[in-house]
């Protein structure tokens, strides 16, 4: 079954208002745009946005959730509506499964490892199969999800000076830095993460599971939502990387979209256009999905992995991360 | 006929009426559907059929009756059920009978039901008898079962999963 309804990305700065029992966009060039509300599922913002408290509930009743990306493209937070998908049932087995080390380890592993190998896919290059094999090797004596990261980290490392190498000078990352990212390349990953997770936390959303009850990453330091960054590692290589090296190989992006100052770089408003046309286009591509017997976009990809993890809550079915197919 | 805004009454086993339609299409759905995880808000066809219960007959109105949700009910207590289907199929006159079986418990005298396809202009007509009702006091008992079990039923072939909301869920890996 298709979902109702699509993702709407707010580029430009606009005006969000509530028309009976329609949305209208006011954009600052005066033509407003009406959508019909059914027809929404959630909206990404990228920009100055207003929105007043009669729009937030029709919102809220219309199950949408509006997304907001900072400067950075960081997530910056979230509106979400009232719970309406809730289970009680699935939530218990959650929070039993994410206590119990032995199954929390053995997902967080696999997590990890199917993150390595979508990382060795999206590059698609040998030079990176030594290392997967020293994780493959290291992995099953961490007992802690600590030394998993630590483990993940390392091939990263690895992974990342590959792709380097691949890039134009000013395009490298020469490791990578996090809040704020320090040049062009870090500022376009960072950004495609933030967005990656967002359509991550939509995909739970609309499933009964808690998104703060996670797996992998640790609940303790940021208030985050642990689940949904676990399953946005293995799909990270899917977007990020992939498109980092697609839009260097194409010459797509240029230095003038990136605004960079000493120790920092962000990208510019035209490169945040650029990139959000990218990102919609890509999750609006097809595979033929063999179980399901149709073409499933790679929005829907996430919308199955968050399936996946409720299947294993209520019927103990072993979960398997993502791994592309095709 | 859509779960509605009520809340999902996960240890108290109120069968409605979803729930004798998805028993006796497909156990597993109803299984999941009574633990509480209920995808039929993203599916394009449910969305259709409340459209359709929406549009025809407006000039009824249901009748809630916190399990269940009758979509309207006659004098002589016959109780419609409308379906945007175009095939009628054995759980939607279940549904019906099992409407008919909660109406009587609440002392009403029922006469039986009907069973309206707007899309294709056909009813079909639900006799309400003591052999209709040991069928429909069997089939609460089936539902109450499969609900009660504690793991979930095996899926159906894989072509008769088409147009359920369930489909992503049990075949999605």
């Amino acid at each position: 079954m298709p979902a109702v309804g699509r993702t709407y990305w707010l580029t430009e700065p606009c005006r969000i208002r509530r028309e009976d029992n329609s949305v209208r966009v006011e954009r600052p060039d005066g033509s407003p745009v009406r959508i019909p509300i059914t027809d929404i599922r959630d909206l990404v913002v990228f920009d100055h946005v207003d929105i007043n408290t009669s729009a937030l509930s029709l919102l809220s009743r219309n199950g949408v959730t509006v997304h907001i990306l900072d400067h950075y493209g960081n997530h910056a937070g979230h509106f979400s509506p009232a719970e309406s998908m809730s289970s009680a049932a699935t939530v218990r087995r959650q929070v039993e499964i994410s206590a119990d080390d032995e199954q929390r380890l053995a997902i967080s592993r696999s997590l990890v490892l199917a993150t390595a190998e979508n990382i060795r896919w999206a590059l698609d290059t040998d030079l990176l199969d030594p290392a997967l094999e020293a994780l493959r090797n290291a992995l099953p004596a961490c007992r802690t999800n600590d030394a998993i990261m630590g483990q993940e980290g390392n091939f990263r490392r690895t992974a990342w000076a590959v792709l380097d190498s691949r890039l134009p000078p000013w395009l490298r990352m020469n490791g990578r830095t996090r809040r704020p990212p320090t040049n062009a390349g870090n500022a376009f990953i960072s950004y495609l993460n933030a967005l990656v997770y967002a359509r991550l936390l939509t995909a739970l959303r609309s499933t009964p599971l808690h998104p703060a009850i996670g797996f992998l990453h640790a609940d303790t330091d940021r208030r985050r939502n642990t689940l949904a960054l676990d399953l946005a590692e293995p799909f990270k290589p899917l977007f990020a990387e992939r498109l980092l090296r697609r839009a260097a190989s194409q010459k797509h992006l240029k230095e003038s979209d990136f605004e960079t100052d000493v120790g920092r770089a962000s990208l510019s408003k035209n490169g945040r256009k650029k990139i959000a046309a990218l990102v919609r286009e890509e999750l609006s591509t097809t595979v033929h999905h063999r179980g399901l017997k149709r073409q499933v976009s790679y929005e829907e990809l996430m919308h199955l992995e968050a399936l996946k993890v409720v299947r294993l809550c209520l019927e103990g079915t072993p979960y398997k991360p993502f791994r592309p197919w095709w | 006929m859509s779960p509605g805004p009520e809340p999902p009454a996960e240890d108290q086993t109120a069968v409605g009426g979803v729930h004798i339609k998805y028993l006796v299409h497909c156990p597993r759905q109803l299984w999941l559907y009574a633990r509480g995880y209920r995808p039929e808000q993203r599916s394009d066809l449910v969305a259709f059929g409340e459209v359709v219960d929406d549009t025809t007959f407006t000039r009824r109105r249901d009748v809630d009756l916190g399990e269940a949700k009758i979509d309207w009910v006659t004098t002589g207590a016959v109780i419609h059920e409308t379906k945007s289907s175009r095939a009628p199929a054995p759980g939607h006159t279940a549904q019906v009978r099992h409407y008919c079986l909660l109406l009587e418990r609440r002392g009403v005298n029922v006469r039986g039901g009907v069973v309206h396809y707007p899309l294709i202009r056909r009813t079909t007509d639900v006799v309400w008898d003591d052999g209709a009702r040991t069928e429909a006091e069997d089939t609460e008992a089936k539902a109450q079962t499969v609900i009660a079990a504690s793991t979930a039923p095996d899926r159906l072939l894989r072509s008769k999963c088409r147009g359920c909301s369930y489909l992503d869920y049990c075949w999605g890996d």
